[in-house]
């Protein structure tokens, strides 16, 4: 059921585009417990999905297992081309094309905001240190932020946090970026600050993969809108039919709660 | 921005009103309960010591350290010398025994803390189980029982044997303990060390280069195979060339008779300078860090309090050496141009031989039974078990909390660091170590501590520890109190010292938090 709904919901301008992320017939289990069961679900370049579902319906699962932050055990999952095996070059490969932003941002704490960014271009790419730099500060620049270079983590609020958690995402120049319930631990003032980001990036042209709760964001930037539940893809539609016509039972249930 | 508002507060602050009686004012009750304090106590210890000395006196028991001069009737089972001329000397070298322990300690049970902490944690079966009952049984069995069970271990090994022993008679293992090759240090080693201490100069610096060039270029480069590298190429060209320094001892002993020459009026001088820069320097730091832009910030009482407390011990310092102990200053000369005079000897004239010479363990036949040799480094029954004792029983605890430190950085730093992606050894380096460090350092610190102060537990077996010295000159002199306040003295000044080396790794790891 769920295949064909993926592959139908993509309008004919997103289906001409090349594949970003392909999923066929994905499954994981933690023991006895299936999270995921047959997900398959295409993501375009320059998409923007959004990824809807009750808690525990093992949307934070499916999207670390993109990057390997999970290892699913059955289907196939392909980055960009790039199968996630255990061939840790591959590995290897998709971690430095996909950026991933946290719930809890998972800052390092020892390190000040410009190094958090720079760590990674530095030993992953091999960059410069001052080329890394001037990269970061232009990232800063553009999350908003350019004078807290020098400030550590904790000295930061959440919101300050979480979009240096973008930057230092972005600045390995990821060609997919994962969002795992990045507004969830943030007060509400400083939601918005986070989402306006997100919006921004979105308008670039960068292929983003979002899990959140925000419905205001689902309707207003998602191209797409995957609602899961139990660890299935149930619904798969644009921001307008799944907002004003779903078709599932499950989902008119899911709608009726959170709106 | 913040100094102005501290500025501002403090401009409100004098202004607040009348000023309350001083016995209701907080910066004047805050200083003077500590001066109070620091005066009661003093007089405390002054009381109590003179009242020691006067029972003492009464019970017609003489007490000083005159003991240490004197001559004692026995020998020491190990150390840098077995068969000393007096008390003192008997101390000294006990002292050294216990000192060696701990040092060699530390470094072995750190190690093996650290691979055992990491096994219990790794995802191999056997490695993981093989940590914790490691950890399991040497953490609940009691020193005391552990050290004495391989020294009953140990004595239940075969007898030496005069044939070879394994490794072409490198290595000796039998029921008098284990005997490995003594590495000495020969005429020339202080000309070598010379040319190793240029070399890791210079490798530091060929090393602080090759990071730099790695900053600015983004260029693989090895560092710390740079550092190696330059320090063996000096070390193996000063093996053959360090006849050439033979002169840097008359360098030292110019220095020597320089310092017999001073007087103890210039040292009192000199000392007494010195106080006084040190606290015009301070005042003067003072005062700059409450200047702003504005001109000088007001001052408040407690600030006034402390520049007068700077000032007050600068003069404390000058009435001391000039008044207090006049002695000291004859004291600094002697013993710094004794010092010199050292060094200049280990450099004396005609000092061209091997630097290091390794020695083969040899095994003599004195008596009816073979036993080793003084060619070897001999541990020796008792050294063997209070140091694997000491070393196995802390290793467990190190193991534990190397453990919980790494445990202790949250999950979400590992995944950030291999979402990144980050190399493992990156992540470990980068990411994961430097914040488990943090939480590791100061319970590592009271193990080693706790590792130092258990050497002591050796007077259970009969090693020539400190305390195991001491009671042989306690029974022999009658100075108990004498003793144990050296044993006191000796155990603090050995903790104290881990304690600043720990404190000061401790303060530069600390993370910012706001």
């Amino acid at each position: 059921m769920s295949i064909s709904d993926a592959t139908v919901a993509v309008s004919e301008e997103l289906a001409a585009r090349d594949d970003m992320i392909v999923c066929r017939g994905v499954d994981k289990w933690f023991g006895d417990f299936q999270a995921l069961s047959g997900i398959t679900a295409t993501i375009k370049e320059q998409e923007i999905v959004v990824v809807l579902g009750p808690s525990g319906s093992g949307k934070s699962t499916w999207i670390r297992c993109i990057n390997r932050l999970e290892a699913h055990q059955s289907g196939q999952i392909i980055v960009d081309g790039i199968e996630l095996t255990n061939d840790l070059r591959n590995i290897e490969k998709i971690r430095s094309e996909v950026g991933m932003v946290f719930q809890q941002f998972n800052l390092f704490p020892h390190l000040t905001v410009i190094d958090n960014i720079t760590l990674a271009p530095i030993w992953v790419r091999r960059k410069s240190r001052p080329e890394a730099e001037e990269q970061a500060l232009s990232l800063l620049e553009r999350v908003g932020i350019p004078e807290q270079a020098q400030k550590f983590p904790g000295q930061l609020s959440g919101g300050q946090q979480q979009r240096v958690a973008i930057a230092r995402a972005l600045a390995m120049e990821p060609r997919v970026m994962l969002f795992d319930e990045p507004t969830s631990a943030l007060d509400p003032e400083m939601i918005k600050e986070v989402l306006d980001v997100m919006e921004e990036l979105a308008r670039s042209g960068m292929t983003m993969m979002v899990v959140t709760h925000e419905m205001g964001f689902a309707r207003e930037v998602a191209d797409r809108i995957i609602f899961m539940e139990e660890g299935e893809i149930v619904e798969v539609g644009t921001p307008h039919h799944f907002f004003t016509e779903p078709a599932e039972e499950r989902t008119k249930l899911f709608l009726s709660q959170v709106l | 921005m913040s100094n102005e508002g501290a500025a501002g507060d403090v401009a409100s602050l004098s202004t607040l009103g009348t000023r309350p009686p001083f016995y209701r004012d907080a910066t004047v009750v805050k200083w003077l309960s500590q001066v109070v304090g620091l005066i009661l106590v003093l007089l405390g210890l002054f009381f109590l010591a003179s009242q020691a000395q006067n029972n003492l006196e009464a019970r017609d028991i003489a007490t000083g350290y005159d003991f240490l001069g004197t001559a004692l009737g026995s020998d020491l089972g190990s150390g840098i010398d077995t068969d000393p001329d007096t008390s003192g000397r008997a101390l000294w070298v006990g002292m050294v025994n216990t000192i060696r322990l701990a040092i060699a300690g530390i470094a072995l049970a750190t190690l093996l803390g650290v691979l055992v902490g990491v096994g219990r944690l790794s995802r191999n079966w056997i490695v993981s189980r093989t940590s914790s009952v490691f950890v399991e049984t040497l953490r609940n069995i009691p020193l005391l029982v552990q050290i004495i069970l391989i020294f009953v271990v140990i004595a239940s090994l075969p007898r030496v044997e005069t044939d070879q022993g394994p490794i072409h008679g490198w290595l000796h293992i039998s029921n008098t303990g284990v005997s490995i090759p003594r590495v000495t240090i020969g005429d020339g080693f202080y000309q070598w060390i010379i040319f190793v201490i240029v070399g890791a100069a210079l490798g530091w610096q060929v090393m602080r280069r090759q990071e730099r060039r790695h900053d600015l270029t983004g260029q693989q480069t090895y560092p710390w195979l740079s550092l190696t590298g330059v320090v063996a190429v000096f070390a193996a060209v000063g093996w053959f060339a360090h006849p050439a320094l033979g002169w840097v001892g008359a360098i030292f002993d110019a220095i020597a008779s320089g310092v017999d020459a001073l007087t103890p009026g210039i040292v009192q001088l000199v000392i007494s300078l010195l106080a006084i820069a040190a606290a015009v320097q301070w005042i003067r730091r003072f005062l700059a860090s409450h200047r702003t832009p504005a001109g000088l910030t007001k001052l408040i009482d407690d600030d006034y309090f402390r520049i007068i407390f700077a000032a007050a011990s600068a003069v404390l310092v000058i009435l001391f050496v000039t008044l207090g102990w006049p002695g000291l200053s004859s004291w600094i000369i002697n013993s710094g141009r004794d010092l010199f005079e050292v060094i200049a000897d280990k450099f004396g004239d005609g000092r061209t031989g091997v630097p290091i010479t390794a020695y083969r363990p040899d095994i003599e036949q004195l008596g009816n039974f073979p036993n080793y040799g003084p060619a070897g480094l001999n541990l020796i029954q008792a050294l063997a078990a209070v140091y694997f004792g000491v070393v196995l029983y802390t290793a467990a605890f190190i193991a534990e909390v190397v453990r919980g430190g790494i445990l202790a950085v949250p999950k979400g730093q590992s995944e950030a660091a291999q979402a990144l992606g980050l190399r493992r050894t990156t992540m470990l380096r980068r990411v994961i170590l430097p914040q488990a460090f943090r939480v590791i350092l100061p319970p590592l610190g009271n193990q080693y501590l706790n590792l130092t102060k258990n050497t002591s537990l050796a007077i259970a077996i009969g090693y020539s520890d400190v305390v195991q010295v001491g009671q042989t000159v306690y029974n022999q002199t009658g100075k108990t109190l004498e003793v144990v306040s050296i044993w006191m003295l000796f155990y603090l000044a050995c903790s104290l010292t881990i304690s600043v080396v720990v404190n000061f790794f401790n303060v530069r790891m600390r993370i910012v938090e706001r």
